[in-house]
């Protein structure tokens, strides 16, 4: 995954529900630098009640905004979804 | 070693050594049945007779390796063991998730982490000081997970015995419950299919969701709300209730190293006494004043209250139907004097 192009990413969940996960295997999926290479991560966790759904929201630096369903795809559905947009804005450096 | 052989002057000191000694299984075995082989020192004729006298029963198993449902040798066998007991004697335990920390940001975690629980005053009752045995340590999700499964729904003392065969070919019940045994997988199997029917029914089944990922675990040998409290302030501060070290007191804990593990470290939940716990719940055992002293007075306050208003609740009818009596006695005696005063002042 090409988290270069990653400007944002915020995240919302609740661990103790099955939908978190791939929320939660998102953030791993981040570079151990990716705060210092200027990615704004937020991570808000909910109280173990909350029957809200999990939410994993990206901005692009090219602006572009994903807000992914959780309940729906596992982390490989992701993962494949950003690297499709990334991998246009890598090809589009590469060109320019 | 030479093979040792009975003889009779032997046997004499033998007998005056075995009641001070618990006899030793496998020497009966060497020695030889026949009592007319020992009473003739013929040394290599007795050597020619061992082979069929030390043979080994074909199905004997040897106490230090009982028979094991996964396999014994391997690391993950030994690493589920050591998770098994990691979760038996541990009542208190944080689990957080680690995303990418690398090991210097490790080494500061646990460096401010050292330092936050030994600033942590020594309580009157604990003997020991349970702050060096505080650790934050990396698991392998999966294990910890086939662990917890042990823990929460296999029963070792549920285990019957069987007969093993010992080295002489005697038969002795012996019960293998340890926790890479048959019994042990077999209980885990049904519970799980059970649990399938009926989901949120045990420990394990609330607890599972958050074995997702990379995890870490502060592990607390007992459960004590003021150390807690000193771990969530520095892994997890929450500013009002747990407020993370000054940058006064401790200024490596906001060098950037530090920080950055921080960000990166993130709480899930909690086992205490085997029941799960969120973040909120941990915070509230943590924000527990004076540990369990404060709770015990809290309750023994609270019974006395109790006592005192209960006392105070039964004397109170008899109070009431005395002062009650005494009113209606003052009005009787009013009554009967109030016509004569009248009378008196009447004339």
């Amino acid at each position: 995954m090409l988290t270069h192009w990653i400007s944002e990413v915020s995240t919302r969940f609740n661990p103790f529900s099955a939908s978190a996960k791939t929320a939660r295997l998102f953030l791993t999926r981040l570079p151990p630098g990716a705060r210092a290479s200027g990615m704004n991560i937020t991570t808000q966790l909910l109280p173990r009640a909350s029957t809200e759904p999990s939410s994993l929201f990206i901005k692009f630096k090219d602006g572009h905004e994903m807000k992914l369903d959780c309940d729906t795809m596992n982390i490989k559905g992701v993962v494949e979804v950003v690297e499709r947009h990334t991998r246009q804005l890598q090809k589009q450096a590469d060109l320019e | 070693m030479p093979l040792r052989v009975r003889c009779p002057a032997v046997r004499g000191l033998g007998s005056a050594l075995n009641g001070a000694r618990t006899p030793v299984r496998s020497a009966a075995v060497l020695l030889p049945p026949n009592p007319k082989v020992s009473t003739a020192r013929q040394y290599a004729t007795a050597v020619a007779a061992v082979p069929s006298n030390l043979r080994v029963p074909h199905d004997y198993i040897p106490p230090t390796s009982p028979p094991t449902a996964r396999p014994a040798d391997t690391r993950k066998s030994q690493l589920l063991r050591t998770y098994t007991s990691l979760l038996r004697s541990t009542p208190l335990m944080l689990i957080f998730q680690h995303n990418n920390l690398t090991a210097v940001e490790w080494a500061a975690i646990r460096r401010e982490l050292r330092a936050a629980l030994a600033d942590v005053p020594q309580s009157g009752t604990e003997a020991v000081d349970i702050s060096s045995t505080i650790h934050i340590e990396v698991i392998r999700t999966r294990m910890f997970d086939m662990a917890l499964k042990i823990v929460e729904y296999f029963d070792p003392s549920k285990v019957k015995p069987t007969l093993a065969t010992t080295l002489t070919g005697r038969k002795v019940k012996t019960v293998y419950n340890h926790d890479l045994s048959e019994a042990a997988y077999e209980s885990v199997r049904a519970a799980m299919k059970s649990n399938k029917v009926e989901p949120d029914s045990s420990a394990y089944s609330q607890l599972s969701p958050l074995l997702v990922g990379p995890l870490a675990v502060v592990t607390f040998p007992v459960v004590s709300p003021a150390h807690l409290a000193a771990a969530l302030k520095v892994l997890s501060p929450s500013p009002p209730a747990f407020p993370a070290p000054t940058r006064k007191k401790r200024p490596s804990y906001h060098e950037p190293i530090a920080q950055s593990g921080l960000q990166k470290l993130l709480l899930v939940g909690g086992r205490v006494e085997g029941k799960v716990f969120d973040i909120d719940g941990m915070k509230w055992v943590g924000g527990i004043e004076s540990g369990l002293e404060g709770l015990r007075a809290q309750l023994v306050h609270m019974l006395q209250s109790a006592g005192l208003g209960l006392t105070s609740t039964l004397e109170g009818a008899g109070k009431s139907l005395w002062l009650t009596m005494e009113s209606r006695r003052s009005v009787l005696e009013e009554a009967e004097k109030g016509p004569q005063e009248g009378e008196k002042t009447e004339s």
